[in-house]
């Protein structure tokens, strides 16, 4: 079920880009007629209708202009209809050629021209990008107008501009020639359909099987998404009473404990406390993935940077660590979810202090970029092992130097930041070389353009 | 019965911790160990009645290993092994059939993580009663 934030199937995209591919070649064709009626008549001296093959290609040249317009006007309007609307521009197109065709060949020789082989072209682009049906009439086309030159010529009803030239056949074959070639020409049309027809439904149905499983794959992960959710939400709760009740034994409010109690508790309630935040990141990443939209507001990144850098002070001055800011932005005030995008920063800072050693430091950088904001936080920090780069965003990794550092951590706090950024159609780039430092860099547009950020910029399901 | 020492070994010391303490509260002698190598020390210096290992340690199999370790040496010979472990959950592998196959599992008895204090203490009393 294509719904508003699917990705419309990819057959439809590609009839758009055939219909300009069309018109493209076209273009060429047309210089190809221009040509070929200038050696034929000019330099070979075959006696063709020089003015009305330039004429042919006059008018080619004013309805491909035309369907140009009609193709670029047609992309303005909604989804649904423009499929149909290009559809049938493609398919008057091919129409329109086929009689554009057989104009020229009357106009230099009409079935003597080795020319009318073109046809085949129109009907392998038919078969490919129209239903069955249509490109068999358009084969049907093809060959009524083909008969009906003939007979127009051989009865005399319209003039056979006969060439005389010894490349061609000639036109005193008879009658039996005739037949034949053109027998032979009809059956050649709609085989070169029935098989290059064949071969495109038998992709397009695969490719159609395809993006349904890709959907029901988007929808299966969509109900795995809402699972965690319920379940960690459930989890949640029952964390929370145990970490209160414990934390009443821990003050003694209850009187008092001896050192050994005092000790189990504390570390049951650390244990709890660790649980605890887990659970949260866990279920703050599925409410992100789950979210249909985001709440979109204006706000200023250099006021963000500069909350984002008191939040993380105390934790840099116990370490000793110097945290720095610098803001090239020639207007600061972007447009994204300020909550998200505090929190992605606030996780990105807080990991480059935690995984900085004393005495170490942690750059917050914010510039331009085109139609982006790009906001870098550098530290020189234990970095990550080189051979662990490629899943640092991965749900539950945690680097193997990382864990030595610090045992508990989620493994979420990178994957939460990246789904932040993708969801506003930015980019999340890491850059670290172990024992020296790491530089993370995201890319994120002023303005996203779809405000109802959509599902499919989840993960890329290949 | 004479005191029975106990060795548990297990990377997480919260674990080690709380075993202990109900052990110790049953007037077992107990000594921890947070790894294979800390472990296999232990056992040679202090020579336990009884291990209670964990399975998951560092590599995810130390635990497995370091019981092979154990009965493959004539050395320790006489040493109960009771697996304590919280994979069952995860990998679908229900030990308690496999416990006591020497080349496969090679321990004396499998308990599950979480268990309760009580459990273990009965387990432990089994075991060690020969029964």
């Amino acid at each position: 079920m294509p719904g508003r934030d699917m990705e419309p199937l990819p057959r439809d995209a590609r009839l758009a880009k055939r219909a300009h591919w069309l018109i493209r070649v076209r273009w060429i064709a047309i210089a190809g007629v221009v040509a070929a009626t200038f050696i034929s008549y000019r330099l070979m001296h075959i006696p063709v209708q020089e003015h009305a093959l330039y004429a042919v290609a006059a008018v080619l040249a004013a309805y491909n202009t035309v369907f140009l317009i009609l193709l670029k006007r047609s992309a303005r309007h909604n989804e649904e209809t423009v499929v149909a609307k290009v559809h049938r521009i493609v398919s008057v197109q091919i129409s329109l050629d086929l009689v554009m065709l057989t104009v020229l060949l009357h106009f230099s020789g009409g079935i003597e021209n080795p020319f009318m082989v073109y046809f085949v072209f129109h009907m392998v682009i038919a078969s490919i990008l129209l239903p069955a049906r249509e490109s068999y009439l358009q084969a049907t086309l093809a060959v009524a107008l083909l008969v009906l030159l003939v007979l127009l010529e051989s009865n005399g009803w319209i003039r056979h501009y006969c060439l005389d030239h010894e490349l061609f056949e000639g036109v005193h074959h008879g009658g039996l020639f005739v037949t034949a070639k053109v027998g032979v020409f009809a059956t050649t049309l709609y085989i070169v359909v029935y098989m290059a027809g064949s071969i495109a439904t038998q992709l397009r149905n695969q490719e159609e099987a395809y993006w349904q499983a890709n959907i029901r794959l988007q929808q299966n992960d969509k109900v795995k998404d809402e699972y965690v959710a319920r379940v960690t939400h459930d989890i949640k709760g029952h964390l929370a009473a145990v970490q209160s009740c414990l934390e009443v034994v821990h003050n003694k409010t209850l009187g008092q404990l001896n050192e050994r109690q005092n000790d189990f508790v504390g570390r049951a309630l650390n244990r709890t406390r660790t649980l605890t935040n887990f659970v949260r990141a866990l279920l703050r990443l599925t409410q992100i993935r789950l979210a249909n939209s985001y709440e979109m507001q204006e706000f200023s990144l250099r006021e963000m940077m500069a909350n984002a850098i008191t939040a993380a002070e105390p934790r840099a001055e116990t370490k000793n660590i110097r945290l720095t800011t610098e803001v090239n932005l020639s207007n600061d005030i972007i447009l994204g979810n300020s909550m998200a995008i505090e929190e992605m920063l606030s996780n990105l800072l807080f990991n480059a202090v935690k995984y900085t050693p004393e005495t170490g430091m942690v750059a917050l950088r914010a510039g331009d970029t085109d139609d982006s904001v790009e906001i870098e936080v550098r530290d020189t920090g234990i970095g990550i092992p080189a051979e662990e780069m490629p899943r640092v965003f991965e749900e539950f990794f945690r680097a193997s130097n990382a864990r030595k550092v610090e045992r508990d951590g989620t493994g979420l706090g990178l994957t939460i930041a990246r789904q932040i950024v993708l969801r506003h159609h930015g980019d999340i780039r890491v850059e670290s070389v172990q024992g020296r430092g790491t530089t993370f860099t995201v890319t994120l547009p002023r303005r996203p353009t779809m405000p109802g950020l959509t599902r499919t910029k989840n993960e890329p399901i290949t | 019965m004479e005191t029975a020492k106990i060795l548990i070994v297990d990377d997480d010391r919260d674990m080690t911790s709380s075993l202990k303490a109900v052990l110790e509260g049953r007037r077992f002698c107990v000594v921890t160990a947070c790894d294979r190598r800390e472990g296999m020390e232990a056992l040679r210096s202090e020579s336990p009645d009884l291990v209670i290992l964990d399975v998951m340690m560092d590599t995810w199999q130390d635990g497995f290993e370091m019981a092979r370790e154990i009965k493959n040496d004539a050395k320790f010979g006489d040493v109960l092994i009771l697996m304590l472990t919280g994979v069952k959950d995860k990998s679908g592998i229900d030990f308690k059939t496999s416990a006591g196959d020497p080349a496969w599992l090679p321990v004396d008895a499998f308990l599950d993580k979480p268990v309760g204090g009580d459990v273990l203490v009965a387990e432990v009393e089994r075991l060690l009663a020969g029964t």
